[in-house]
């Protein structure tokens, strides 16, 4: 049995497991465990951005709601999911949950999957619903989340859609996270890129010449929004894999009101509309996840034809910027997960990945390495993945007692097994990450990969290399320094 | 009113303030770059906006199309 294994079973029997179906229930736990602060003042709209900012800065900075937002109606909530803390307690885990034991903890739920959604009729979100003089300012307090954003995005949306040449298959409706620029009272811009799941349906849908109907759900519970972030093959269901992250419990899904698609039966409001076949719109810049502002480039556009909302809606954005900031943390493990899941599945030695790293452009592998040059082929097959293939640029890989999530342990590897002249390898002219400033031309990446593992045979190993181990006896003295220390301290 | 971003006069009133008449947002119809009225000059005049971040109309018809437009079906 594996490290992750072991220590995942563990946990099992432990782990209670919170279980959230909205995003009101995640916010008053934040609250009760000092991770969600209030500002009761009005304030001005474009200060958010601000705020999420700096509360991504501090070390376990809490989500930061806005009772009060000048000239709207309804409050803002940010950094919801903006820490290590915010982090553990959206799975029901204690708030002080280190990474690793977290990574673990969602691998030994991800084989849960498939955990099937229970459908419910009636839900909140449909308190309200606006299908005339439709007007996305009455719903939620938009601003503008960095200086030179083209206008005010939605950068958390999480959007449901079908496959237009097979709508009724339940597998291929994708929920996924697309930046959205608010271009209007019923009009929005859309980023769809070609390898992404809603750029597959809508490439589909304008070759038909058809519209693609879409359902833009805000504000859902912490592990929808996670999920719809996390990449997972195409015929996969992102709610079937809510209900194995919720540790087996099914998440509640309802048919949303215009065009009946199934969206989070718990979100805060559901713009529903569609994105018009074979249009495209000047759309950005934005900044953008890599820590710099994508360029301006033509993209969809979508009509909004109603809006369904609960009582007072909280309208849940987040903050992102030059990393770490709210979106690293969200997308960190929901990267290194299906990573290591996939890479598992064809190769058992592999004993953790940490893909933390602007969304998996850089990974660290941890393997054992059964002959010369297995370190190398694990990395490429990183670069096969659906998700490395465009996005992951840098890859390290490690041995097995090499702690991937330990970046000391990395650069200790990095700097006594690598010989620059063998275990370095670019591989040029791969598919890429286009918001990558150095993906040239936008889309293209050449791709590092560094063999950081020791040499095996057949591979020339021009000597052993024995490893220091600990005497005997430490950890009996980490406990009883740490006591100590524990005690000096009171 | 011209649009800080590309400096052409196409500008729309977007919306005002759903509470209180305390600001409106325009939009471009050339750029649709969207300002709100109370924001910081940097954002606002034309004359302050950031070159980096200016775009030429005629430059705009010539941006990366995403995702490329397929060819019809039948």
């Amino acid at each position: 049995m594996s490290p992750v294994a072991t220590q995942s079973r563990a946990l099992d029997e432990k782990t209670t497991g919170k279980v959230f179906h909205d995003l009101r229930s995640f916010l008053k736990v934040l609250e009760a465990e000092g991770q969600l602060v209030r500002i009761k003042e009005e304030v001005d709209p474009e200060e958010i951005g601000a705020a999420g900012r700096a509360s991504a800065n501090l070390k376990n900075g809490p989500a930061v709601l806005f009772e009060k937002v000048r000239g709207y109606r309804n409050p803002v909530v940010t950094n919801v999911h903006g820490s290590w803390a915010n982090h553990a307690l959206m799975m029901g885990m204690d708030k002080d949950t280190p990474v690793k034991e977290q990574f673990l903890e969602l691998n030994r739920r991800w084989t849960k999957y498939p955990v099937p959604p229970e459908r419910v009729k009636d839900a909140p979100v449909k308190e309200n619903i606006m299908t005339e003089n439709i007007n996305i300012f009455e719903v939620l307090s938009l601003y503008r989340i960095n200086t030179y954003d083209s206008g005010c995005f939605l950068s958390k949306a999480c959007i449901v859609s079908a496959d237009p040449e097979d709508p009724t298959n339940y597998n291929k409706v994708n929920l996924g996270t697309y930046r959205m620029q608010v271009k209007g009272k019923d009009k929005l811009g859309i980023q769809a890129l070609p390898f992404h799941d809603i750029g597959i349906q809508l490439t589909k849908a304008e070759a038909l010449n058809k519209p693609l109907p879409i359902a833009i759900c805000l504000g859902c519970d912490p592990l929808t929004t996670f999920m719809s972030s996390t990449p997972i093959r195409y015929d996969q269901s992102e709610f079937d894999y809510v209900g194995a992250l919720n540790n087996g419990v099914p998440m509640k899904i309802t048919k949303s009101p215009t065009y009946g698609l199934d969206i989070p039966a718990g979100c805060e409001v559901c713009i529903e509309g569609y994105i018009e076949p074979r249009v495209r719109e000047c759309e950005g810049p934005f900044g953008e996840f890599p820590g710099s502002y994508s360029g301006a480039r033509l993209q969809g556009v979508v009509k909004i034809k109603s809006i369904s909302y609960r009582n007072n809606p909280i309208f849940e954005n987040l903050y992102l910027g030059m990393p770490w900031s709210e979106i690293d943390y969200l997308l960190a493990l929901n990267t290194s997960v299906p990573l290591y899941q996939m890479l598992k599945e064809t190769f058992p030695e592999v004993e953790a990945v940490n893909a933390m790293y602007t969304h998996g452009i850089g990974a660290i592998i941890s393997t054992k390495v059964r002959f010369g040059g297995f370190a190398k082929a694990v990395a490429m097959r990183l670069l096969t993945t659906p998700h490395g293939m465009p996005y992951a640029k840098i890859i390290i890989v490690v041995d097995e007692y090499v702690d991937p999530f330990n970046l000391e342990q990395v650069m200790w590897a990095m700097t006594t097994r690598v010989d620059p002249d063998k275990d370095v390898s670019i591989i040029k002219n791969c598919p890429g990450m286009p918001l990558d400033p150095s993906s040239n031309p936008p889309g293209m990446h050449n791709k590092l990969i560094i063999d950081a593992t020791a040499p095996k045979a057949p591979e020339k190993v021009s000597r052993d290399t024995e490893l220091l181990m600990a005497p005997a006896g430490t950890e009996k003295w980490e406990k009883i320094i740490s006591q100590l220390q524990k005690q000096s301290k009171n | 009113m011209i649009c800080p971003r590309c400096e052409t006069d196409k500008v729309n009133l977007m919306v005002k303030s759903p509470v209180g008449n305390v600001w409106e947002i325009y939009i471009c119809e050339t750029c649709t770059y969207s300002w709100r009225s109370t924001e910081s000059a940097d954002k606002t005049d034309p004359k302050l906006y950031a070159q980096s971040f200016k775009i030429a109309p005629n430059e705009i018809p010539k941006l990366l199309v995403i995702p490329p437009i397929p060819p019809l079906k039948g």
